[in-house]
């Protein structure tokens, strides 16, 4: 009888209130589907960074960036370095001697310094300030040694371009989108047990001094 | 008059700059390279070139290829061994495969597992070593194709966890282990039972200890009766007596032919009847030749005999790079057999006539 009566006086009747919800309820559910695609549309969860196994390190990271000093820089995998006394991402393919005198270094900028850890054992970081992201140490690496050192982009360097300059010169389709949270491709630690794998730079067995195993990956 | 021929003239500057405007940003498009054909324009001393280290003399190239490759028809051949009656015995994936001198596959030993390496001892025992332990097998006689019965199997007594088993050398009853993971060799005799451990640091023994710093360890027996292991991160060869007695050792780091180049080689290596050496080498893949003292006799195979026919190309995916690390064996007519581990075949090269 109360809901005649407001009828009566044009306020909201039973069936008013139903429709108005209704329409509410659809409204609310569009904006909210609307933001969860535009969300993923935007895809601003994904960053660039390159697959250590599939880049040949062409060197063209260091010149392709928009940035004056590229986003991409050598990293060193510790547990997959075999800490060689004569590394062959650190010294050119013809050393005059075995010391760290710049004639004898593979990189052109000094970018790779080592520590002696103990007898036959070197310990090899990259000093970031100073790497241009050329790729010369990963080849040596690559080509003699257990592919320890590979290059990654930088993320609080990376500018995250929609259309990365470098990716489009990227000769061997290394650059690949990664999700946010996982920005980093790294090669892994691995048992030795990994060595007997398929042909693949995973399938490598890092003999660290006992002092450094565990060590982990350094970006 | 004057100011007519001042704007004609300021119109046709203006029409000039326009077009050279529009040229040179043609110009600058047509140069623009997003693509990275052009390279990365860097200069020559951040290019990394082994190119010239690859070229070898032919006059040091000692050894012909005459025959075609044989095909393992393996993803993941690891391991050549020339047993009785000159079969080769190849071990890769999960199996053990033999082969007849023309190719054909004799037998076939399936395997529950990836083996690392083998050796085939006189009395046609296949000793197979594991990730972390060895399986000992015989031929089934008359069993065909897929003969083969498994003997025995010994676990590993150091770390099995990080023991990785790359080579195994038999003489009479002594079997030699050598494992990556542990950097030791372990002597067993032929029913698996431990006799002792070889090559472990101990400077009281002057005894420096082995650098593996790649899944690359081999041994073999010499005929003078010492056992030579491969020191590759000291670019050596050293010789042991069985009680683990470190008798002398050769070898030294070069890039140039005589030596052995890189972080870790050699990799692999074969006694030949004489007492000579045939050596394996990873990222610059030669095969050479040492005479018993260690003195450069000369080359197998290059790079560019090996890796890309004709050329001096090196590698170039890591995983390319990686798998370069070929094993070798020998037979009794001095023929030394190869095994591609990146194409996975097996090569014969013979000495050439002089």
């Amino acid at each position: 009888m109360m809901g005649e009566n407001k009828s009566a006086e044009g306020e909201i009747t039973r069936r008013h209130f139903l429709r108005d919800s209704l329409w509410g309820t659809c409204l609310a559910g569009l904006g909210v589907l609307t933001g969860f695609v535009i969300t993923k549309l935007r895809k601003t969860n994904t960053l660039w960074q390159i697959d250590p196994y599939t880049c040949v390190a062409c060197g063209n990271c260091a010149t392709y960036c928009v940035l004056d000093e590229s986003a991409v820089k050598c990293v060193h995998a510790f547990p997959v370095c075999g800490y060689c006394r004569i590394c062959f991402g650190f010294f050119g393919p013809e050393p005059l001697d075995i010391t760290e005198g710049a004639e004898n270094q593979v990189c052109p900028i000094g970018a790779i310094k080592r520590r002696f850890v103990e007898d036959p054992y070197y310990e090899y970081t990259i000093d970031e300030s100073l790497c241009n992201g050329c790729g010369k140490c990963v080849k040596g690496c690559n080509t003699f040694g257990n592919g320890s050192l590979f290059l990654q982009v930088h993320h609080d360097r990376c500018l995250n371009c929609n259309e990365c300059s470098i990716a489009a010169a990227c000769p061997s389709g290394a650059w690949k989108r990664v999700p946010a949270e996982q920005p980093y491709l790294l090669k892994p630690a691995l048992s030795p047990s990994a060595a007997l794998r398929v042909n693949s730079a995973e399938g490598m067995v890092a003999h660290p001094p006992q002092a450094e195993r565990g060590a982990g990956n350094h970006a | 008059m004057s100011r007519r021929f001042g704007a004609t003239t300021t119109g046709k500057l203006i029409g000039i700059v326009i077009v050279l405007a529009i040229v040179a940003g043609i110009f600058a498009l047509a140069r623009l390279d997003v693509t990275g054909r052009k390279g990365s324009g860097l200069s020559d001393q951040f290019v990394y070139d082994v190119k010239d280290l690859a070229k070898i003399d032919p006059s040091l190239i000692l050894y012909e290829e005459t025959v075609l490759p044989i095909r393992t028809g393996f993803t993941n051949a690891r391991g050549l061994v020339v047993g009785p009656q000159r079969s080769m015995y190849v071990a890769g994936d999960k199996a053990i495969r033999r082969f007849s001198e023309n190719g054909q596959i004799l037998t076939e030993i399936e395997l529950t597992d990836t083996p690392g390496c083998l050796a085939v001892a006189d009395d046609s025992k296949i000793y197979i070593g594991m990730k972390d332990h060895v399986e000992v097998y015989e031929l089934s006689r008359g069993a065909g194709p897929r003969g083969g019965k498994r003997l025995s199997s010994w676990p590993t007594v150091d770390g099995a966890g990080d023991a990785v088993l790359t080579s195994i050398a038999i003489r009479q009853d002594d079997v030699f282990v050598a494992d990556a993971g542990n950097r030791i060799v372990l002597r067993y005799d032929t029913t698996g039972r431990l006799i002792n451990r070889i090559g472990q640091k101990d400077s009281q023994r002057n005894i420096p200890g082995f650098v593996i710093p790649s899944p690359y360890f081999d041994l073999a027996v010499g005929r003078d009766g010492l056992l030579r292991v491969a020191n590759p991160g000291r670019h050596r060869i050293e010789a042991y007596t069985f009680d683990g007695d470190l008798e002398f050792w050769w070898g030294k780091f070069s890039s140039a032919l005589e030596g052995f180049c890189g972080c870790c080689n050699p990799v692999n290596f074969a006694i030949l009847d004489d007492d000579s050496f045939v050596t394996c080498e990873k990222g610059l893949v030669r095969v050479k030749v040492y005479n018993p003292q260690g003195v450069f006799v000369g080359v197998v195979a290059g790079p560019e005999q090996l890796v890309e026919g004709g050329t001096s190309r090196i590698c170039t995916l890591p995983s390319q790079c990686q798998a370069g690390g070929f094993d070798v064996a020998v037979d009794s007519r001095g023929r030394i057999f190869v095994l591609d581990t990146i194409k996975n075949t097996i090569r014969i090269f013979t000495r050439k006539q002089t």
